[in-house]
């Protein structure tokens, strides 16, 4: 064994040794009882030998075990999250674009009621129509109504409806003030005949000592003649007050007169 | 290539990896990262891994290339692993045989370290991992011959090394 081994040795040297020779070497050399002219040799060959059991620690495997193991899910995982995200912001967009389309398809029909309204009456009427309708009058207060009423100032045309509404507030108002409103109102249509018509049978059912000199000024002032009648039935009335006697008897005269003048 | 594959054939591998990056960065952990950074590398390339002849040899290469970049990356001092020797000795061993191989261990890891790095990584892939001089070849692109000359020349210098610092060790 010993010559072969030198022999081994020496190719070793001269890097003439195959695979086999080399394990045979180291195998040699890992053994204990190594004659000394050859311990020199052994150290390098056993350094071969440990060498190849180093291993990469346990802790570095299992990290590298769960990084190549992690991927594989978290792959799929990003894949998801990304196709999710892209659904998602799709969605979003189509939601937005849909909503914006749907808006914008009711918003015309539901703004047609109101632009229609806005075209055959002005916000004043609108506002006066709503607070004055007779069914709303449980729910108004006296000074929300006389606002209303005022605004018919701002009316300029005059239709049916408006004059209507006023009169029958002027009628049946519970609140005096706003009867006297509804008078002084109504006085700017002195054109419309149903307003003239409306007032001299307001004084008929005007029981208000206030609301029937008004009554009697607005006629007196718009020189309605047929009122004639019923101020001299109101002068000749006792129950009522004597300044509304008074009033009724001044009206008769300056209507007589007006109508005597031109004649 | 599946999870399967890749881990029948790259993972049995990463011991030699591991000596090979531990070879170039004298370094136990970097290796340990190198390690890691090399078969995170060939697991992100692995549709592609089906094209190379031989898996290992592609391994080892990059493990060395990779080393070879860390290394001109920041060149450092030489740090030394000493400290992971004594784990791999033989249990059978007496303490004082233990601390005398540990000692001639040692010493020769370091004499391997003072060889240029051609020859150190030649000796190791021949003596170590026992590649044959076909796969060597392979790996290092140089010829047969010459890898043998380089072969010759390191395991003589190891050994002159060894005899001449045991001389003066045993002198001194």
């Amino acid at each position: 064994m010993k010559p072969t081994i030198e022999k081994l040795l020496e190719k070793y040297y001269d890097g003439e040794t195959t695979l086999d020779e080399e394990k045979e070497l180291r195998a040699y050399f890992q053994q204990e009882n190594i004659p000394a002219h050859l311990q020199s040799h052994a150290p390098q060959f056993r350094y071969f030998a440990n060498a190849r059991s180093e291993h990469p620690s346990l802790k570095s495997i299992n990290a590298l075990a769960n990084r190549l193991n992690a991927p594989e899910p978290n792959w799929v995982v990003r894949m998801g999250s990304w196709s999710v995200r892209l659904a998602a912001s799709i969605g979003l967009l189509i939601l937005g674009f849909g909503g914006g389309l749907v808006y914008n398809q009711l918003r015309p029909s539901a703004g047609k009621g109101t632009d229609l309204s806005f075209i055959s009456e002005t916000a004043p009427e609108k506002s006066l129509k709503q607070t004055l309708a007779f069914e709303q009058l449980a729910k108004t207060s006296a000074s929300e109504r006389i606002d209303a009423i005022n605004q018919s100032y701002e009316i300029t045309q005059a239709d049916q409806e408006i004059t209507q509404l006023l009169l029958n507030t002027l009628n049946f108002d519970s609140n005096v003030n706003v009867r006297l409103a509804a008078c002084q109102a109504l006085a700017r249509f002195e054109r419309e005949p149903s307003v003239r018509d409306g007032l001299i049978q307001s004084l008929k059912v005007q029981t208000d000592p206030n609301v029937q000199i008004t009554l009697i000024d607005v006629l007196v002032t718009i020189k309605e003649r047929r009122a004639v009648e019923e101020m001299q039935r109101l002068a000749e009335n006792q129950e009522a007050l004597d300044a509304v006697r008074l009033k009724a008897e001044e009206g008769v005269q300056s209507l007589n007169q007006a109508g005597n003048a031109p004649s | 290539m599946d999870v399967q594959a890749f881990k029948q054939r790259i993972l049995p591998v990463q011991g030699r990896l591991f000596r090979v990056a531990q070879l170039f960065l004298r370094n136990r952990e970097e290796a340990e990262d190198a390690l890691q950074d090399v078969m995170l590398r060939l697991w992100s390339n692995r549709q592609q891994l089906e094209t190379y002849q031989s898996l290992e040899a592609l391994a080892v290469q990059m493990t060395r290339n990779l080393c070879l970049d860390k290394l001109k990356a920041h060149s450092r001092q030489k740090m030394a692993t000493d400290g992971d020797f004594p784990e791999v000795q033989a249990t059978t061993a007496t303490p004082y045989q233990q601390v005398e191989a540990a000692d001639s261990n040692e010493l020769i890891h370091r004499l391997m370290e003072e060889l240029p790095d051609q020859q150190r990584f030649i000796l190791h892939l021949r003596d170590v991992e026992e590649y044959s001089f076909e796969e060597i070849e392979q790996l290092t692109g140089l010829s047969v011959n010459n890898i043998r000359v380089i072969l010759s020349r390191a395991r003589q210098r190891l050994r002159d090394s060894y005899t001449k610092a045991n001389d003066y060790e045993a002198d001194y």
